[in-house]
């Protein structure tokens, strides 16, 4: 009885040890850094490194006012294989005479420097001026907000097109806005001026059959589609899933951009392509060729 | 709603329902969305052994005043032994300060308390709206109508003469139902002050940001009250 319970005692602590074994192998085979994920720096924080005004603001890119486009899309998502499409989006910005686009944050998988380096180099090959927010995957190893906005400037800011079109771009990299740029953010709203877009990480609305890839705060989600609403938003933009939809929540487009990952979610690589002629803006959803 | 309180709460009077109703009052608050005072009434009835009704109010103070939250459920009981029932249940919240408001049907089959545990699973359709019918209990045409998967397993792990504690998680209650973004957390305990009332508390947190791995707590919200037992 006793030897019995003694080599079942033994089975146990052995079965323990190799979860634990398990488990480490699973953490360390991790390209992300974990540590880093736990300490990073909150949107709270981001966002007042952004208006701290130390930091240069994107200025606007010259375009013709009366006739422009540009594309939006999210997710390149430049892994260890330094993959993505922006080859085959360049020939259709040049196709299809793009001024400029936006890309919606994860511009890398796991946010090495090395990624860092191919995905700027790769979206410098496109051939047109572009404007970048944050995502989640872009804040997954050490100083990584650090070499963000080294690289590309603030996460959440705004720009005027032409004097016709606002973009309202916003960190959403962790899910959430925060109280800080969700005031900013609500300033911004209220100007009446111009056409107003907002371009962030991630989805308000995708849809009636949402999963999880969304702003995370019910309260939070009200909150925004009601000050979009008030204040006559044209669209919110987002990334973070690898698919395109197009939604309309009152006069208000929800519109999740697609992709240029290799690895995708939903569908092919997608992106969408704003036309402003004069002063009228609309959009088409194009699947990439 | 009261048109059904009423006659459910002269059966209670005369003794042929079971009654149970409580008050509380509490915070809940996240971080740049929203923080305010709770105050809260409930009731749960049982005018029949297979039949169990619910309700409750919620008011907010000091952001979004005044109305927050109504919700009615219907339970009927299919298994009584494994506390087995399906309950339909309608909610409204609304947040006046912004204009917004949501309603909800929820279809859940619960079981439990078994073991101390209580478990349920079920789905909701939610209609938000926005602008001038924000505040609408009948507005379910919504653009922004969606299903969500809704679930809850709770462990009551204490359970003494006096008090007990009780923690797991759970995505509704009474007048919440949560969206597949977050992770809810709860625990709940009480104790009894007297034969049939009880002091009564409640915490609640989610966990966000995890679909992104990016895990944070988020939201957080505190109530205590009491509980008169009919």
């Amino acid at each position: 009885m006793s030897s019995r319970s003694s080599s079942s005692s033994k089975e146990a602590q052995a079965r323990k040890f190799a979860l634990v074994l398990a488990l480490g192998l699973v953490l360390s085979s991790c390209k992300w850094d974990l540590w880093a994920i736990a300490a990073r720096p909150t949107v709270e924080e981001r966002v007042k490194d952004n208006l701290s005004g130390e930091m240069p603001t994107p200025g606007p890119v010259h375009v013709n006012p009366y006739s422009f486009r540009f594309a939006v899309f999210g997710d390149p998502q430049i892994g260890d294989d330094f993959e993505s499409t922006l080859g085959r989006f360049g020939r259709e910005v040049a196709d299809r005479s793009i001024d400029f686009f936006c890309v919606l944050g994860d511009l890398t998988n796991d946010a090495t420097s090395v990624e860092c380096e191919s995905i700027k180099a790769q979206l410098g090959r496109v051939g047109a001026p572009y404007y970048t927010t944050i995502g989640n995957h872009d804040l997954f190893q050490a100083g990584a907000w650090g070499r963000f906005k080294e690289e590309y400037g603030p996460s959440c800011y705004a720009v005027v097109i032409a004097d016709r079109i606002k973009l309202i771009f916003l960190d959403t990299a962790d899910g959430t806005i925060g109280p800080t740029q969700f005031d900013w953010f609500e300033s911004e709203l209220q100007d009446s001026g111009y056409t107003k877009l907002v371009l962030t990480h991630y989805p308000v609305f995708d849809g009636g059959k949402p999963i999880m890839g969304r702003l995370a705060s019910d309260a939070e989600r009200a909150k925004v589609q009601g000050r979009l609403e008030r204040n006559g938003a044209y669209a919110w933009c987002a990334g973070h899933i690898h698919g395109l939809r197009d939604a309309r929540v009152g006069s208000v487009h929800h519109l999740t951009c697609g992709a240029m990952a290799q690895e995708l979610d939903y569908g092919e690589p997608a992106y969408v392509l704003f036309t402003c002629v004069s002063g009228s803006l609309s959009y088409e959803l194009v699947k990439l060729n | 709603m009261n048109r059904l309180l009423l006659p459910l709460a002269l059966l209670a009077a005369v003794g042929h329902a079971g009654v149970s109703s409580s008050a509380s009052l509490g915070y809940r608050g996240e971080p740049g969305v929203e923080s305010k005072m709770l105050a809260v009434v409930q009731a749960d009835i049982e005018p029949l052994r297979f039949l169990k009704i619910d309700a409750g109010l919620s008011f907010n103070l000091f952001e979004n005043n005044g109305l927050g939250a109504a919700a009615l459920g219907i339970g009927a009981v299919l298994f009584r032994p494994a506390g087995l029932a399906l309950r339909l249940a309608a909610q409204h919240q609304q947040w006046n300060g912004w204009r917004a408001g949501e309603n909800r049907l929820l279809v859940l089959l619960e079981a439990g308390p078994l073991f101390g545990f209580d478990a349920g699973v079920g789905l909701v359709r939610r209609a938000p709206l926005f602008g001038d019918d924000y505040w609408s209990l009948f507005g379910w045409k919504s653009d922004a109508a969606e299903w969500n998967y809704q679930y809850r397993l709770r462990w009551k792990f204490i359970q003494r003469e006096n008090w007990w504690l009780r923690a797991g998680v759970s995505t509704c209650d009474r007048f919440l139902a949560h969206t597949p973004q977050q992770f809810p957390l709860e625990a709940d305990g009480g104790y009894r002050l007297r034969d049939k009332l009880e002091l009564i508390a409640r915490a609640g947190t989610a966990i966000v940001g995890y679909s992104g791995g990016l895990a944070s707590f988020h939201e957080i919200e505190v109530t205590a009250g009491v509980k008169y037992v009919f």
